[in-house]
């Protein structure tokens, strides 16, 4: 068995296709990809910022200090044309040419309005259609402080001084004290996202060697020749499984080190608050608990795909059936994922989401050392089930010879 | 000394084989393909035996028997007295096998593919080194031994997978049409070491469609015909029984002879 898995793992140390997903796309692509997202949506959001807009306000008389306000704005530019709107139609009209790029309709001036018990409607008028845009928000920011302004002069005429006008508009304030500390409340928002980046990575790990190790032999003639060694199948089967299984848990450890790395580089020139806190307090026994329980579910993921490559003909019948595979992983991830959920009975039942939600609660620091042993009990219950059916499926000559 | 008596084995029919409810061949019945029925046939040292017979005839699937690679439902295969059925793997010590369709690891060297495979046969140190370069001087290998098998022509790739069927001394060698689609030299590769393992006392028994090798190595000749033996002796005994010298026209007459009876 050591003979196959030294040459397996030698092989698969010269195929260039299978290192390049399992070592180069974690370390380099996929850090790449994400600066250049994250860049490129940094450099979106920035050109939203400084980007000027062309504005123009119907019935500026009702509300000078607003209109001040926005002339002497640094992200606005009153509108030089000649055109003269005077209705919301007629600013939309003007906004959908490209005349201007918002306009603001106001109706009345909301100091008389108050007087008579009526609100001042304000109308602004942009395509909101973009992602990024900052025209409603520094609108309603301007249009805010002269709201305030407003309210406060009519407290004041009713007799209520500027000192108590806050209790008068807010006399209950609530406010949430928080018994979860940091660690337990940026771990359940992270905490679940883990799962979500580390199985699959281990399903990833697993699956490209062992479409190799199963139907590619079979494609290449090998497998046959392997089968007239003196070497028993379950051995044989067992020497591949262990080289699916170690790419897997390499792919996965490559990724998370590669992550790491990336992260600190990146934590030196921007602070990610969030994930400094988050994993501040997670300690190295955590991070061994998190291993130890992807372990049975790497043992349980080789199996499979292991299995379903020895039973594909070829080498694309094989990647047909990792790829409603790789989406199934997902299923049991999102069930860890959905609002509120837990570990119970329950959940601890239900493979892979019962590894989610236990990475969860070591991330968040609240985890039941208990729940966790019986988690990795069971998973590797079910992982050596699989490894069994595995060599079975192995010593099938109708599988083998299909 | 090799003997297979009575060898039969079926593959069960799968859904959409079961639904074509116009069955074209005989050996299609009871929701099973009986792809080998009733082969018998001895090879003693020395000898070679040439397993003759048409397209789908059988001979693949028996070669897989001996092989071991394929369990028989019915019939014996020893090995020097040793039933390889009850113990395969005494018989994938005993066997050396060599097919068009099994291939070496593209990515390990000519030399490692030899190693490999020796290692798995349980030699090592030594042993495993005087072994291969024995096999190495024997076959003219040195040129290419470092050479990733993927790289390698036919004719090399051929010569690699000579020595990685004998290289634990086999008692019988099995060779699945191992001259199909070769050229002229690496043909004359294949029939050397044949003439090698013959001179050597090792029993080899090959299936082939070109009677011009038969005529050239054989000592004995087996016809299977639809998964059944329907001749099994010398070549002479073919030629006589096939009432042709030609060897092509006796094979006909023989498998015509069968088709009448």
């Amino acid at each position: 068995m050591f003979e196959v898995f030294k040459k397996e793992i030698l092989e698969l140390l010269r195929d260039r296709k299978t290192l390049f997903f399992i070592i180069a796309l974690p370390m380099l692509v996929f850090p790449i990809i994400v600066a250049l997202v994250a860049f490129l949506t940094s450099q979106a959001g920035l050109k939203a910022q400084q980007q000027v807009h062309t504005y123009y306000i119907v019935n500026e008389q009702y509300a000078d200090a607003f209109s001040e306000q926005v002339f002497y704005h640094k992200s606005f530019k009153k509108y030089q044309g000649d055109i003269k709107l005077d209705s919301v139609h007629a600013l939309s009209e003007a906004v959908k040419l490209g005349q201007i790029d918002v306009g603001i309709f106001i109706d009345s001036d909301p100091r008389e309005a108050i007087k008579t018990g009526k609100q001042s409607q304000w109308k602004v008028v942009f395509n909101d259609a973009k992602a990024i845009n900052f025209t409603f928000n520094r609108i309603n920011e301007l249009a805010n402080t002269s709201s305030h302004a407003v309210r406060s002069n009519a407290l004041l005429e009713l007799g209520v001084e500027p000192e108590r006008q806050q209790a008068v508009l807010k006399p209950i304030v609530v406010s949430k004290v928080d018994t979860a500390d940091k660690r337990e409340n940026y771990g359940e928002k992270l905490g679940a996202f883990i799962p979500y980046l580390l199985l699959p990575l281990v399903l990833m790990g697993a699956s490209y060697p062992a479409i190799d190790l199963g139907a590619g032999e079979k494609e290449r003639g090998t497998l046959e020749t392997l089968l007239l060694t003196p070497v028993t199948r379950s051995e044989l089967v067992l020497g591949k499984f262990f080289t699916v299984l170690a790419s897997s848990i390499a792919c996965t450890l490559i990724t998370v080190a590669s992550l790491a790395i990336w992260v600190s580089i990146a934590t030196r020139f921007i602070s990610i608050d969030v994930i400094t806190t988050a994993f501040s307090s997670v300690t190295s026994w955590d991070f061994l608990l998190i291993f130890a329980l992807l372990l049975p579910v790497a043992a349980m993921l080789s199996s499979l795909v292991l299995a379903i490559s020895i039973y594909a003909r070829t080498f694309k019948e094989a990647q047909n059936y990792m790829a409603p595979l790789s989406m199934g992983i997902f299923v049991p991830i999102v069930i860890s994922l959905l609002p509120n959920m837990e570990l119970d009975t329950t959940t601890a039942l239900i493979p892979i989401t019962n590894v989610a939600l236990a990475i969860k609660e070591i991330v968040k620091g609240t985890v039941d050392y208990g729940s966790v042993g019986l988690i990795f009990i069971a998973s590797a219950a079910l992982a050596a089930l699989l490894l069994i059916c595995c060599v079975r499926w192995f010593n099938k000559e109708t599988v083998l010879f299909r | 000394m090799i003997t297979v008596n009575t060898l039969a084995k079926r593959f069960k029919l799968n859904k959409e084989h079961k639904k074509q409810k116009q069955c074209t061949d005989v050996r299609e019945h009871d929701g099973y393909f009986h792809s080998v029925k009733d082969v018998s046939f001895q090879c003693g040292y020395g000898e070679v035996l040439g397993l003759l017979g048409p397209n789908g005839a059988g001979k693949t699937t028996t070669l897989r028997m001996l092989s071991t690679a394929l369990t028989p439902d019915k019939g014996e295969i020893t090995i020097d007295d040793i039933d390889i059925i009850k113990h395969p793997l005494k018989g994938r010590k005993a066997i050396g096998f060599l097919s068009g369709t099994t291939g070496l690891y593209g990515r390990l060297t000519a030399r490692e593919n030899i190693e490999y495979f020796g290692k798995l046969h349980g030699l090592k140190g030594n042993a495993l080194k005087q072994k291969c370069e024995a096999l190495f001087t024997m076959l003219d290998m040195t040129s290419f031994l470092d050479k990733r098998a993927e790289h390698l022509s036919t004719g090399m790739k051929q010569k690699t997978n000579i020595a990685r069927a004998v290289v634990h001394n086999p008692k019988v060698v099995i060779l699945d049409e191992p001259t199909t689609g070769l050229d002229i030299m690496t043909t004359q590769t294949v029939i050397a070491f044949i003439r090698t393992l013959k001179k050597q006392g090792t029993p080899v028994i090959f299936s082939t469609h070109h009677l011009d090798e038969v005529a050239l190595l054989c000592d004995k000749l087996a016809v299977i015909d639809n998964g059944v033996s329907c001749f099994d002796g010398t070549v002479d005994e073919f030629k006589l029984r096939g009432e042709s010298n030609e060897l092509n026209q006796a094979f006909l007459n023989l498998l015509d002879e069968r088709c009448h009876v």
